[in-house]
């Protein structure tokens, strides 16, 4: 009885839902916006088509049209790559130490600023490998270095102040040139 | 009824002519997103929708006559697609006085016809926790009274998953009338 009474409420309503079919308010809205809706996509599609036909119009054969606009997508990404590429490594270089004449670090090394070049060019002598130096290393080079540049004025020195000296030094080098393979 | 020499035109890119077809589509999907929506505004957005759609795809119809069918499960599925952006927004509650509205209406004698908007607030209401496939089966099935063949063709469901889209659909339907008037 009592499934009979929802029953009858179900059928009810929908008979009155049926019935009552919904009006489109203002069709002309619809149509105008669906027109002017097309229109608008149709332009930007004819942009397109025009930009690429004034690039590849010239092309009649559909697939050959399609393989250069392919072809001319590739060379562009890889244009773009090799120049990210490039630029990565200009920054890397531009980082690195510029060493000018045979004395790479002239007068006495001493101080942060000298001590971190030396740093970088030992990066720079083996960049692939990782180096990494303490502190104490650092000054013993650098010691090392001085006392290097400091022994070699000396024996510049002596040699200039012994003409027999510096004259037989001179004939050696020249028998050592003679000797030396021509490049 | 759409004649086919007027899709056929608008198939070869007659935007003129397809104003027409604008004309005569949206009366005839209107009424479904309304009921599926339930809401007269987001119908409206579907059929502008649709018929977006319908110029742009219009080519790839097999034929003419397959128009109806084709236009009208687009429309439905626009509908999902509404309805499962409307689920993250709408969460509704118990509305006394649309219950009122639908208590006068069974207790009258005869049948009466309903506005817009007591319409929309009606479908709304009563087919508030129907999923969107429920929605579709009972709107084609109950009120615009379109054949299980059809049916199935619109919404691409086997018969028998709309029959018990459909008896779910009724029995909720039913169950809250039971319990709210």
């Amino acid at each position: 009885m009592k499934m009979t009474a929802e029953n009858d409420r179900y059928k009810k309503i929908m008979e009155i839902l049926r019935s009552s079919r919904p009006v489109l308010a203002r069709p002309e809205e619809i149509e105008d916006e669906v027109i002017i809706r097309i229109q608008r996509r149709d332009h930007q599609a004819d942009r397109v088509t025009d930009f690429m036909s004034s690039l590849f119009g010239w092309v009649y054969i559909g697939w050959v049209r399609r393989s250069l606009v392919a072809v001319a997508a590739i060379m562009v990404s890889v244009f773009i790559y090799q120049q990210a590429l490039i630029l990565k490594q200009v920054t890397n270089i531009s980082r690195q130490p510029v060493v000018i004449g045979s004395e790479p670090f002239p007068g006495s090394m001493t101080g942060f600023d000298n001590k971190l070049t030396i740093y970088k060019f030992s990066n720079r002598l083996s960049p692939a490998s990782e180096i990494k130096i303490s502190e104490k290393q650092l000054d013993q080079i650098l010691e090392s270095y001085n006392d290097l540049r400091s022994k070699y004025k000396d024996l510049i020195r002596i040699i200039e102040e012994d003409p027999e000296l510096k004259k037989y030094i001179e004939e050696k080098l020249d028998e050592n040139r003679k000797y030396k393979p021509e490049i | 009824m759409i004649e086919k020499e007027l899709i056929e035109e608008c198939r070869n890119g007659d935007l003129h002519n397809f104003r027409k077809v604008v004309e005569k589509t949206s009366q005839m999907i209107f009424p479904v997103a309304f009921r599926m929506l339930g809401d007269e505004d987001s119908a409206r957005d579907v059929v502008q929708d649709t018929m977006v759609t319908v110029w742009q795809k219009l080519a790839k119809i097999k034929n003419a006559e397959s128009y109806r069918t084709w236009v009208y499960r687009i429309a439905v599925n626009k509908c999902y697609d509404q309805l499962r952006r409307q689920k993250k927004q709408n969460e509704r509650r118990y509305d006394d006085q649309t219950w009122a509205i639908i208590s006068n209406h069974i207790s009258e004698e005869g049948i009466t016809e309903l506005d817009n908007s007591e319409n929309a607030r009606i479908i709304s209401l009563l087919t508030d926790k129907l999923s969107p496939k429920q929605k579709a089966v009972f709107v084609l099935s109950e009120l615009e009274d379109i054949q299980a063949d059809e049916i199935s063709e619109l919404t691409g469901m086997s018969k028998s998953a709309i029959k018990a889209n459909l008896y779910h659909a009724r029995k909720n339907i039913e169950s809250l009338l039971q319990k709210y008037l």
